[in-house]
């Protein structure tokens, strides 16, 4: 017989020792739980790390960039702060560190770290360091220090540092335990090289048992001047405020870029973006505010190589080398020497019978016109032409494209692959983007697609294409150097690596040249911007271009200048997002920027002569 | 047979609560062995993978009793018996391993047939019982396969068979004088064991060194630890955690240190919890069942689980020498969850032939 009386005494009695176990989980998980922590830390090894020393950037002449500097910080070790000493440490930091207010010091004793940096001391001197150390839990490491010499100037090439994201922490695993990182320019590209390995220190318990001290990470020899670089970066500033006050618009004209390339190597000697910003201010942590206010007017977009701008005339050059190496020049001409007239518009039909009229730039028309004058004067009926004979003859067919392919030979439509992260590609338009186009994006093209009229545009470099300041110098370079390789910034790097030949004879490059040096002479668009040189100017080759922006906004003002036309070394090319007339605002820019290049006094920027 | 009126999941039949539970509990399992696990490898060699294909084994286990009828067990059992002590004699034939014949190998699982012994072992006793012929020979029979299990060695597995005994015999109405003679009979065995070696000296020294010592050994050292610095709230959800101390087979017999590192007096709390409910929804049967060997089969039930919870807690926490005895459905082991599965398909089938489903 069952006796249910007799299962509760056993339930009872099971009850009971389970009543038993947990007052002894209790026991172990609450009130001994503190020190079991205690004995397990005392028990393993814990490794803390200590930043290394990032590499030094120089510039090509050596000139310190930016510099890690060591200096000694005071650390708190708080496995060695228990409830006896606390008290005494806290008013020892209060006392000695007035600038320590009481929630800091609440941070410092309530952090779960093992080693918490408490503060710079380099203002202290060696008896009060040394008196620091008497206390126990008081350590003093090295910790470096970033320091930008040239502030502003070059912060976008330098870039700045600050703490990794989580996606950071991924891509540089090597790099992690520094607990700083590259964000931008340089000290991105370049983090791995950098970086430098962090230093270690092991814990036992609250004792250090082994120290390793950093290795600092390489240096960075770049080739930007940092002269030419001062000298471009006032050279933009002055520009964008004369512009500012020559023109009346609603928005202020505040964003360019200049770039200078080294023809022969491909090196970057100067790449300026504005507006700019402090990389020091990010060294101890940049508050929020001073952080929104710079990105709010794009401090941190490099638009030498991320600003996508119309290029107007300058693309030109890509018509100028097509019309000379196929012998594709406008109806009835048959070489470069034979003229058009340019009456300031161009009527012409389509094969579906539309009648369309083009206005050039300059109403009274250019007159008899070449192709060397189409270039002087910036003539856009000329080019027109050019587009026209293209369609004409290879409507439909895969030739119909030979513009843009000539383009892309030079580097349109594509990265230069320039050792700086974040650049963009830009668009260089043709049917099959057209197409493309019309299913992804069908607010930007017509639903015709791609017609007569959108090669007009293209070759007077207007419409959907868009490039870079960085793409068009490394455009001009390959096309007087016959080859197209990446602009770079890392002295050190190979340069010999091409990556395609361009059949480009002497004849044609002198021709160019010649051409170029008649734009910055009288009658060329850029006469009054170089004016100044007097001579000189004889020597200097350029292009201007006023590239037209959709809506009210002001014209993107372009200038491409080369330092000379016997023994051309560098190209300088200015942008000045809504800057307008290229030969008023971007010319005189390069001018000045030129000045330095080739060594004679500088003169500042003059609003020059509105063209286009 | 009896008559059923409602059946849920399946057509037998499953009560909700029983089934439920058994799936919470193999759930924490796998959590609990998910945070042990920083294995990448999806095959066998993962624990966490290898007890989800344990779980889904007992689950299946615990369905197929579900179509087996205590009717079956009660004409049965007396083969069943006959079957187990036959395989721990075949035991003797297989190759000791570490000085210990108590597993059959079968490839992946080791099959160890004095985990079954002890759910046999209730039946049988529960047959007997509530047949009111609880007599010589089977007492005779009982002794014989406990004494084969403690021959193993197997002392733990023996002693937790003969206290779930002595559990079901005081239920019943037996005198409890008998009592004082079974108590004797136990001293008189012990020291019988003793002399012929069946108990041997290493086992004696382990509980001798456990009681004198002042400090226990390394594997019970390290768990205590690890469980205290699992503290209030446990590690697992810690944004820094306190370093993980290393405790030897803590995914086997030790699993449970790992838990109360991870989750702490809380889910410890829950977990014991979660038992006291299942126990609670258990002596549903004492209450309304009609028939006298499912009782004492759930008293069986409840005192093998609460034994082996209590003994594996115990020696994680060091209050008693190491013994080597899985939790329930919570340490990594085909056998152990196996066996268990037959103790929850069996009550499963108890309870839907009491018509109660939730």
């Amino acid at each position: 017989m069952f006796l249910r009386n007799r299962f509760n005494y056993l339930a009872v009695f099971i009850l009971f020792i389970f009543s038993f176990i947990l007052y002894n989980i209790y026991f172990l998980q609450i009130i001994r739980s503190d020190e079991s922590i205690k004995i397990i830390n005392s028990q393993t090894f814990d490794i803390v790390y200590l930043s290394a020393p990032r590499g030094e950037i120089y510039d090509v002449n050596n000139e310190t960039l930016a510099t890690s500097s060591l200096e000694p910080h005071l650390f708190i070790n708080l496995r060695k702060i228990n409830e006896n000493n606390i008290i005494q440490y806290k008013q020892y930091l209060t006392y000695n560190f007035k600038e320590i207010s009481s929630i800091e010091l609440d941070e410092i004793f309530q952090s779960k770290e093992i080693l918490y940096l408490i503060r710079n001391i380099n203002d202290l001197n060696f008896t009060e360091r040394q008196a620091l150390l008497e206390l126990d839990a008081f350590e003093i490491f090295d910790f470096p220090i970033r320091k930008y010499e040239f502030n502003n100037i070059a912060s976008h090439v330098i870039g700045y540092i600050g703490k990794p994201t989580q996606e950071e922490y991924e891509l540089y695993p090597d790099t992690i335990k520094n607990g700083i990182v590259g964000k931008s320019g340089v000290e991105k590209f370049y983090e791995n090289k950098l970086s430098g390995e962090a230093g270690e220190i092991v814990f036992k318990g609250s004792e250090i048992v082994q120290f390793t001290p950093p290795n600092p990470g390489e240096s960075l020899y770049l080739s930007l001047d940092i002269n030419t670089q001062i000298v471009s970066t006032e050279s933009l500033e002055q520009g964008i405020l004369l512009a500012n006050e020559n023109f009346e618009l609603e928005d202020i004209i505040e964003k360019g870029a200049v770039v200078v390339i080294e023809i022969e190597t491909g090196n970057v000697v100067s790449m300026v973006s504005l507006p700019d910003f402090d990389p020091n201010k990010f060294v101890q942590g940049i508050s929020s505010f001073d952080f929104n206010q710079l990105n709010r007017v794009q401090a941190f977009n490099n638009f030498a190589i991320q600003g996508l701008y119309p290029p107007g005339s300058i693309f030109k050059v890509v018509a100028y080398w097509l019309a000379e190496n196929e012998g594709l020049f406008p109806e009835g001409v048959e070489n470069r020497s034979n003229k058009i007239n340019c009456d300031g518009d161009l009527a012409f039909s389509f094969n579906d019978g539309s009648q369309q009229v083009y206005n050039d730039w300059k109403k009274e028309g250019h007159g008899n016109v070449n192709l060397s004058s189409a270039i002087q004067q910036s003539c856009n009926v000329y080019f027109w032409d050019i587009a026209l004979k293209i369609w004409r003859s290879y409507e439909g067919n895969p030739r119909e494209s030979i513009l843009q392919e000539y383009a892309s030979n030079l580097g349109f439509g594509s990265l230069t692959n320039i050792d700086l992260p974040y650049e963009k590609s830009g668009v260089l338009p043709d049917r099959e983007l057209f197409e493309e186009w019309r299913i992804t994006k069908p607010e930007l093209v017509r639903p015709e697609g791609w017609l007569g009229g959108d090669l007009m545009n293209l070759i007077i470099g207007q419409g959907a294409i868009t490039t870079t300041p960085i793409q068009v110098a490394n455009a001009y370079k390959t096309l007087l150097t016959g080859s197209n390789s990446s602009p770079y910034l890392n002295k050190e790097l190979d340069k010999s690596i091409k990556y395609n030949n361009l059949d480009i004879d002497e004849d044609f490059i002198n021709f160019l040249l010649s051409d170029l040096n008649l734009v910055t002479r009288q009658g060329g668009t850029a006469y009054q911007a170089f004016e100044v040189l007097g001579n000189r100017s004889n020597e200097i080759g350029g292009k201007t271009g006023t590239a037209q922006n959709p809506g009210d906004r002001n014209s993107t003002s372009w200038f491409v200048g080369i330092d000379s036309i016997s023994n051309p070394r560098y190209i300088v090319v200015t942008v000045v997002e809504e800057g307008g007339s290229g030969s008023a605002v971007a010319a005189p820019i390069s001018r000045r920027v030129i000045q330095h290049l080739i060594g004679v006094e500088l003169t500042p920027v003059k609003f020059g002569e509105i063209t286009e | 047979m009896r008559s059923r009126k409602i059946t849920l999941l399946g057509p037998e039949g499953t009560n909700i609560s029983v089934f439920f539970l058994f799936l919470v509990f193999n759930f924490i399992s796998w959590f609990t062995l998910f945070t042990l696990s920083n294995d990448i490898n999806l095959d066998f060699s993962n624990i966490l993978i290898r007890q989800i294909i344990f779980s889904l084994i007992s689950i299946s286990v615990f369905f197929l009793l579900t179509y087996i009828s205590v009717e079956t067990f009660l004409r049965f059992i007396d083969i069943f018996f006959v079957f187990t002590v036959l395989a721990l004699l075949l035991l003797f034939t297989t190759e000791p391993r570490l000085g210990v014949r108590r597993w059959f190998d079968l490839g992946i699982i080791d099959l160890q047939p004095s985990e079954f012994a002890k759910v046999i072992v209730i039946l049988f006793v529960a047959k007997y019982l509530s047949e009111k012929k609880f007599n010589f020979i089977s007492v005779t029979a009982l002794i014989f396969l406990i004494m084969l299990i403690i021959n193993q060695p197997d002392l733990g597995t023996g002693l937790i068979i003969t206290f779930v005994v002595i559990s079901m015999l005081f239920v019943s109405n037996i005198r409890l004088r008998y009592f004082i003679l079974i108590f004797l009979i136990l001293l008189f065995s012990f020291f019988v064991f003793l002399e012929f070696g069946i108990i041997n000296e290493n086992q004696l020294d382990r509980i001798n060194n456990f009681f004198q010592e002042d400090e226990i050994d390394f594997q019970q050292s390290q768990s205590r630890l690890s469980i205290s610095s699992g503290g209030f709230f446990g590690q697992y959800f810690q944004e820094i955690q306190v370093n993980k101390v290393f405790v030897p087979v803590e995914t086997t017999d030790f699993i449970f240190s790992a838990y109360a590192y991870n989750f702490g007096f809380i889910g410890v709390f829950f977990l014991l919890l979660l038992w006291f409910i299942f126990f609670m929804r258990l002596t549903q049967i004492l209450n309304i069942s009609s028939s006298e060997f499912d009782k004492y089969v759930i008293t069986g039930f409840i005192v093998l689980l609460a034994i082996q919870i209590i003994i594996n807690i115990s020696t994680v926490i060091g209050l008693v020498p190491n013994t080597g005895l899985p939790f329930p459905l919570l340490s990594l082991g085909g056998s152990s969850m196996v066996s268990i599965a037959v103790v929850f398909g069996i009550t499963n089938r108890i309870f839907i032939e009491n018509n109660l489903v939730i």
